[in-house]
C-alpha cells in the first residue's frame, strides 16, 4: 500500500477515534511532563472535553452515507453510528463519575493513568463497533479488554483490587482464546476474515459437515463473547471482578464495556450466521440456534435475578442486577424481531442512564463510609432527601416501572418477542416471572432508604460532577419513560432502520 | 370536558410542591394539599354535570411507535369515569382535610402529604386512561402510592413488613393482567378500550381467547381488590394510617379492581365462563371474609374483612351481568366505607387502641362520631332507607335474575353475616360500661368530624339515585347508549327485598343480643325499650342455642377458613418464596471466590451446548 493510496482513503470518517487516539497521548505525555505537585484530575475534565468533542464529530458524520475505509476493515454504517453514540455518552458520564471519586486509600499517584487507560478503552470499544473485519474486530476487543485489567486492579495497594483484576485476566484470556478459537473455524472455512467476503462464501455453502463445524463455531464464539457480555455461562467473574475494581471501573465495566459486547455480538452474528444456510437450505444458522440462545437467555436471566437476592454487598448485586439486564438484552437478541436493533439501542439508552445514576449514588454512599453493605443505604431518605429520591429513580426503571425509560424498553423487547412468529411467549414469560423477583430486591434497597432509621450522621455533600451525572441521568430516566418517542424519532430520521447494516 | 385532563394534575401539583417545600410548609402542607384536591373536586362536578346531557368525550395523541405499532395516550370521560372521578376526588378531598387533625403533630407530616397527592394523581389519572396500556401504568403507580402510604409509619417492623407484602402480593395480580393486556393487544392490534371492543363484538376473536384474556385480566382485579386468594395483603395493610385505609383501602384503590372488570364488561360478557368465575369468586370472597370478620378484635381489621366482603359483592354482581348493581354498589360502598374508617380514626384518636375488646361505653364520650359509626354500620347492614340497602338489594336482584341461585343464597347469608359482625363491632365499641381507664377520651376536633358528617349524609341519600320506588336515574344514565352493559334495572321479585331486610335485622338482633343484651346497663335500656326488652328475656334460651350451636358452627367454619389461608394460601406463597430462596442460595454457593470454578463452569456449560447441537443436530 503506498501513499497515495494511503491518503485516498477517507479518514474523516474515523474521526471521533483519532480524537480519542489523540487525546490519549496527549495525556499520557502530559502525566509524564507535568510536575507532581500538579493535581491529576485536569487530565481527568481533558478526557471528558475530548469524550464532548469525538461526540460532536460523530453528530457530524450522521448525515453520512454508509463508508469504509481500509479495504472494508472499518466501516462506519448505521448502526456503528448509533452504538458509539452510547459509548461515548457512557463514556463521558464515567469520566465524570471517575472525576470525583475519592476513595480512603488514595489513587492521587496514578489518578492520570486512570484517564488514559479508560480512553484507550473507550477507543477499542468504538473500534469494535466500527470493524468490518475480524481482525480489527479482535484488535478492538482486545484494546478493551487489557485496558479494562489494568483498570480493575488501579488500586495497587488494596487487596480486593488485585485480587479482581487477576481474576478478571485469567477468565478473560480464557474467553478469548474461546472466541478466537471459533473465529478460526469460520477463517478455516472461507478462507478470510472479512465479515462481507465471508459472509458471501459461506451463502453457497452446501455441504453439511461444514455447516457442523459452522455450529461449532457458532457456539465458542458466543461463549466466548459472553464473557463481555456477563451473561451464562460465562458470567462468574462480575461480581467478584465489579466488588473489588474502584467505583467508576465498575461502572465502565457494567455499562460500556457490557455495551461493547453487544455490539460486537450483533455484528458478528447477524453478518455471518445469517448468511449461513441449515441443512434445510433456508433457515438461516442463526435462527435455526435461536432455541439455545433463547435458552441461554433464560438461565442468565434467572441466575442473575435469583443469586441477587442473597447480596448484601451493593456493588455484587449490582453485578447480579447487570447479569440479569444482559439477559432481557439477549431476549430482544433471541427474538430477531424486525425491531431488534431499536429495542436493543433503547434499552441500552436507558440502561446507560439508569445504571450509571445508580452507580453515582453508590459511589457517593460507599466511598464515604469505605465499605460497600446495603446497610450504608438505611435511612438516606432522612440524611439527603433529594439523592434518595433520585436513587428511588434509579431503581424503579431498572426494575422497570412505568413511567421510566427502564419500563419502556422491557415493554419494547416484550413486544418484539411476542410480534415474531412463532412467538417467543416463553421466553417473554420468563422475563416477567423473574422481573417480578427482580423487585425483591430492588425494593430492598427501596426499604433501606426510606424505612430504616439512618444508618450514618452527617450530610452527604455531592460534587459537582457527580451532580451533574446525577441530573443528566434523573431527567433522561424520567424524560425517555414519558416521551420515548424522543429517541425512536431520533433513531428513525437518521439511521433508516439500520437498513445499511447488511449492504 | 376538554379540560378533563386537568383533573389528575392538581394533586400531582401538590405532591411535587410538597415534595420540593414540604419541609419548609411544615403544617401547613394540609392547606396546599386540601386546596388542590378541591380544585379537583370542583372539576369533577363540573365533569360530571356536563357529562349527564353531553356525549363520551375521548381525546388522544400519539406517544410512541414501534415499528408499525402506534401507540396513544389521551384521555375518555364516559359515565362510569365521570362517576369515579367524583368518587375519588371526594374521598380524596375529604381524606386530605380529616388528616389535618388526625396527623396533627406527626414528624413527617408534609411527606404523609405529598404521598396522599401522589396517591390521588395516580388514582385520577387510572381512571381517566382510555387504553390498557396507559391504565396499567397508572395502576402501578397506585400501587406505588399505597406501598409508600401503607409502609408510612416505618418505625413499625409490622407496617414494613405490610407495605412490601401489599406491594408484592397486588403485583402477583398485576402479572395476570399485564399478560392478559399483551394477549388482547397481540390479538387486536390495539390497546384502545373501543377498539378491543369493537373487535370482539365483530367476532374476530376466537372463544377460548376471549375466556383466556378475562380471565388474566381478572387476576388482575383480584390482587388490587383483595379478592380471595389474593386477599391477604388488605387487612395486613391496615398498619398504615387510619386515613389512608379510608382513602385507599376503603374508597378507591381497592375499588379498582372492581372497576376494572366494570370498564373491560363488554369482554367479560362475550363470555359466559369468564362471568361465571368472577361470579363465583366474588360471591365466594363475600361470604368467606364475611365469616372472618366474625372473629377479628380489632376494629381496623373487622372493617378490612368487611371490605374485602363488599367488593366481593361489587364482583358478583359484575358477574352476574348486573354492571349498574356492581358499579352502584362501588359508589355507595365508597362512601359508607370511607365513614366507618374516617369513625374508626377517630375512635382509635380518642382511645389510643384498636383493640375492641378494650373499649366500651364510647356513644356519650363521642357525641359526634358515634352517630356518624351507627349510620355507616347500618348502611353497611343494608338496613332499609340507607345506601347500602339500595345497592345491596340491586345485586341480590341481579344474581337471582341470572339464575346463579345457590350464589344468590350464598350472598344472603353473608349479608347476615355482615349485618351481625358490623353490629357486634358497633355494640363492643359504643354500648356497654364506660371503662375506667378510658377517662380522658375526648371528641376530635372539626376537621375530622367535618368529613365525616359530609360522608354520613352520602351514605344516607346516595343511595336515593337509583331506587325501584322513585327511578333508577344513575341505572338508565349508566348503560344509555351502551347495549353491551345491560339494562339500568333488572326486575326482580319483590320477595328478594323483604329477605334482604329481615336477614340483615336478624344479624343486628342477633348481635345485640349477644354483645349488648350483657353488657348494658338495664335500666337504660328498660327505661327506653320496655317491649323489646320483656321479649329479650323470654327467648334467652334461643340467645343460648345460637351461643351452642350457630355461632359455634360458624366459628368452626371460620376457624376452618382461616386455616386454609394460613396454610393453603399462605404455605403457597411461602413455597414458592422458598423456592426461590433456595434457588438464590445454591447460586451463591456456587460462586465460591475460585477462578476454577468460573472457568469450569463456562467451560461445561460451553460443552453442553456443543453436546446437545451436535445431538439434536444428528451428527451423532
Amino acid at each position: 500500500m503506498d501513499l497515495e493510496k494511503l491518503l485516498s482513503f477517507d479518514w474523516g470518517l474515523m474521526a471521533p477515534e483519532f480524537i480519542i487516539l489523540i487525546a490519549t497521548v496527549l495525556l499520557t505525555l502530559l502525566d509524564l511532563f507535568l510536575p507532581k505537585k500538579v493535581n491529576r484530575r485536569i487530565l481527568g475534565w481533558i478526557a471528558f472535553a475530548s469524550v464532548l468533542v469525538a461526540i460532536a464529530a460523530l453528530g457530524g458524520l450522521l448525515g453520512e452515507q454508509v463508508g469504509s475505509i481500509l479495504h472494508d476493515t472499518f466501516r462506519l454504517d448505521s448502526f456503528a453510528k448509533a452504538f458509539k453514540l452510547l459509548l461515548l455518552v457512557g463514556s463521558a458520564l464515567v469520566l465524570l463519575l471517575a472525576i470525583d471519586y475519592q476513595p480512603k486509600e488514595g489513587l492521587n499517584e496514578y489518578r492520570g493513568e486512570f484517564y488514559y487507560l479508560f480512553l484507550t478503552g473507550l477507543l477499542g470499544t468504538m473500534i469494535m463497533s466500527s470493524s468490518g473485519d475480524l481482525i480489527t474486530l479482535f484488535v478492538g476487543l482486545e484494546l478493551l479488554s487489557i485496558s479494562s485489567y489494568i483498570l480493575a486492579g488501579l488500586r495497587k495497594k488494596n487487596l480486593k483490587s488485585n485480587e479482581s483484576a487477576m481474576k478478571y485476566v485469567i477468565n478473560g484470556s480464557i474467553s478469548t482464546a474461546i472466541t478466537l478459537f471459533g473465529m478460526s473455524y469460520l477463517y478455516g472455512i472461507t478462507g478470510s476474515t472479512n465479515l462481507k467476503a465471508m459472509a458471501g462464501t459461506l451463502t453457497t455453502l452446501n455441504d453439511p459437515q461444514y455447516i457442523y463445524l459452522l455450529g461449532l463455531s457458532f457456539f465458542m464464539i458466543f461463549v466466548g463473547l459472553s464473557f463481555k457480555l456477563a451473561s451464562v455461562p460465562f458470567h462468574m467473574w462480575a461480581p467478584d471482578v465489579y466488588e473489588g475494581a474502584p467505583t467508576p471501573v465498575t461502572a465502565f465495566l457494567s455499562v460500556v464495556s457490557k455495551i461493547a459486547g453487544f455490539v460486537i455480538l450483533i455484528r458478528v452474528m447477524v453478518s455471518i450466521y445469517s448468511a449461513i444456510p441449515m441443512e434445510d437450505g433456508t433457515t438461516p444458522m442463526l435462527f435455526g440456534l435461536q432455541d439455545f440462545i433463547g435458552f441461554l437467555a433464560a438461565v442468565t436471566m434467572i441466575v442473575g435475578n435469583l443469586v441477587a437476592l442473597r447480596q448484601r454487598n451493593i456493588k455484587r448485586l449490582f453485578a447480579y442486577s447487570s447479569i440479569a439486564h444482559a439477559g432481557y438484552l439477549l431476549v430482544a437478541f433471541t427474538a430477531m424481531s424486525y425491531v431488534m436493533f431499536d429495542s436493543i439501542w433503547f434499552y441500552m439508552l436507558a440502561y446507560v442512564f439508569m445504571n450509571l445514576g445508580a452507580f453515582a449514588i453508590i459511589q457517593l454512599v460507599t466511598t464515604k463510609v469505605g465499605s460497600e453493605d446495603i446497610a450504608h443505604f438505611a435511612g438516606l431518605y432522612r440524611r439527603a432527601p433529594i439523592l434518595a429520591v433520585t436513587m428511588a429513580v434509579f431503581i424503579l426503571s431498572l426494575a422497570g416501572i412505568p413511567g421510566t425509560a427502564g419500563f419502556i424498553g422491557k415493554l419494547n423487547i416484550f413486544l418484539g418477542a411476542l410480534m415474531v412468529s412463532p412467538s417467543h411467549y416463553v421466553l417473554a414469560s420468563i422475563m416477567i416471572a423473574t422481573s417480578v423477583i427482580s423487585y425483591f430486591y430492588y425494593f430492598g434497597i427501596m426499604t433501606q432508604m426510606f424505612f430504616r432509621p439512618r444508618a450514618e450522621e452527617g450530610k452527604l455533600k455531592v460534587p459537582a460532577a457527580t451532580t451533574a451525572v446525577l441530573i443528566i441521568c434523573a431527567a433522561a430516566t424520567i424524560l425517555f419513560g414519558v416521551m420515548p418517542q424522543l429517541a425512536f424519532d431520533f433513531l428513525q430520521s437518521n439511521f433508516n432502520q439500520f437498513l445499511d447494516f447488511m449492504g | 370536558m376538554e379540560n378533563a385532563w386537568l383533573i389528575p394534575l392538581f394533586p400531582l401539583l401538590s405532591f411535587l410542591v410538597l415534595l420540593l417545600f414540604g419541609k419548609r410548609l411544615k403544617e401547613a402542607s394540609a392547606y396546599v394539599g386540601i386546596l388542590l384536591t378541591l380544585a379537583s373536586l370542583v372539576f369533577s362536578v363540573i365533569v360530571l354535570v356536563a357529562r349527564l346531557t353531553d356525549a363520551t368525550f375521548k381525546a388522544e395523541a400519539d406517544w410512541l411507535q414501534i415499528g408499525d405499532l402506534q401507540l396513544t395516550v389521551g384521555f375518555e370521560v364516559n359515565q362510569l369515569n365521570a362517576l369515579m372521578l367524583v368518587i375519588v376526588s371526594l374521598v380524596s378531598f375529604l381524606v386530605h382535610t380529616y388528616s389535618k387533625g388526625y396527623m396533627h403533630g406527626d414528624e413527617r407530616f408534609p411527606v404523609f402529604y405529598a404521598y396522599l397527592g401522589l396517591f390521588t394523581f395516580a388514582m385520577l389519572g387510572l381512571v381517566l386512561s382510555p387504553n390498557l396500556l396507559q391504565t396499567y401504568i397508572f395502576w402501578e403507580l397506585v400501587g406505588v402510592g399505597s406501598f409508600l402510604l401503607i409502609g408510612f409509619y416505618f418505625n413499625k417492623e409490622s407496617a414494613k413488613a405490610a407495605a412490601k407484602k401489599a406491594f408484592i402480593m397486588t403485583r402477583i395480580g398485576d402479572v395476570g393482567l399485564l399478560i392478559g393486556m399483551i394477549l388482547l393487544f397481540w390479538q387486536t392490534g390495539s390497546f384502545e378500550y373501543d377498539e378491543i371492543f369493537a373487535s370482539v363484538h365483530a367476532g374476530e376473536v376466537s372463544g377460548t381467547m376471549i375466556t383466556l384474556t378475562s380471565i388474566l385480566i381478572f387476576i388482575g382485579a383480584v390482587g388490587k381488590s383483595g379478592q380471595f386468594p389474593l386477599h391477604t395483603w388488605l387487612p395486613d395493610a391496615m398498619e398504615g394510617p387510619t386515613p389512608v385505609s379510608a382513602l385507599i383501602h376503603a374508597a378507591t384503590m381497592v375499588a379498582a379492581g372492581v372497576y376494572l372488570v366494570a370498564t373491560m364488561f363488554p369482554l367479560f360478557a362475550a363470555s359466559d365462563t369468564a362471568m361465571s368465575t368472577v361470579a363465583i369468586v366474588g360471591a365466594f370472597t363475600a361470604i368467606f371474609a364475611a365469616t372472618i370478620g366474625l372473629t377479628q378484635t380489632d376494629i381496623k381489621r373487622v372493617l378490612a374483612y368487611s371490605t374485602v366482603s363488599q367488593l366481593g359483592y361489587m364482583m358478583l354482581a359484575l358477574g352476574a351481568a348486573g354492571y349498574v348493581a356492581g358499579v352502584f354498589h362501588l359508589m355507595t360502598h365508597a362512601f359508607f366505607k370511607a365513614l366507618l374508617f374516617l369513625a374508626a380514626g377517630s375512635v382509635i384518636h380518642a382511645v389510643h387502641t384498636q383493640d375492641i375488646e378494650k373499649m366500651g361505653g364510647l356513644w356519650k364520650k363521642l357525641s359526634f362520631t358515634a352517630p356518624l359509626f351507627l349510620i355507616g354500620t347500618l348502611a353497611i347492614s343494608g338496613v332499609p332507607l340507607f345506601s347500602g340497602f339500595f345497592s345491596k338489594d340491586e345485586i341480590l336482584i341481579a344474581a337471582w335474575a341470572n339464575g346463579n341461585y345457590v350464589l344468590f343464597w350464598l350472598a344472603v347469608i353473608a349479608a347476615f353475616f355482615t349485618a351481625f359482625y358490623m353490629f357486634r363491632l358497633f355494640f363492643m365499641v359504643f354500648a356497654g360500661k364506660e371503662r375506667s381507664d378510658m377517662k380522658k377520651v375526648h371528641e376530635s376536633p372539626f376537621t375530622m368530624t367535618g368529613p365525616m358528617i359530609v360522608l354520613g349524609i352520602l351514605a344516607v341519600v346516595s343511595g336515593y339515585v337509583n331506587t325501584p320506588w322513585f327511578g333508577t336515574f344513575l341505572g338508565d344514565w349508566l348503560v344509555d347508549g351502551n347495549e353491551a352493559l345491560g339494562h339500568g334495572h333488572i326486575e326482580g321479585p319483590a320477595w328478594i327485598m323483604i329477605v334482604a331486610t329481615v336477614v340483615s335485622l336478624a344479624g343486628i338482633y342477633l348481635a345485640y343480643l349477644m354483645y349488648s343484651k350483657k353488657t348494658l346497663a338495664r335500666d337504660w335500656f328498660t327505661s327506653r325499650a320496655p317491649t323489646l326488652y320483656s321479649i329479650v328475656v323470654n327467648k334467652y334460651f334461643i340467645d343460648e342455642i345460637y351461643n351452642s350451636t350457630f355461632v359455634y358452627a360458624t366459628k368452626a367454619v371460620s376457624l376452618f377458613l382461616r386455616f386454609i389461608e394460613l396454610f393453603l394460601v399462605e404455605g403457597l406463597v411461602k413455597s414458592v418464596t422458598g423456592i426461590v430462596k433456595g434457588l438464590g442460595k445454591t447460586g451463591s454457593k456456587l460462586q465460591s471466590g475460585q477462578v476454577q470454578t468460573y472457568s469450569t463452569v463456562a467451560f461445561v456449560g460451553l460443552a453442553v451446548l456443543l453436546i446437545i447441537f451436535a445431538l439434536t443436530g444428528g451428527y451423532f
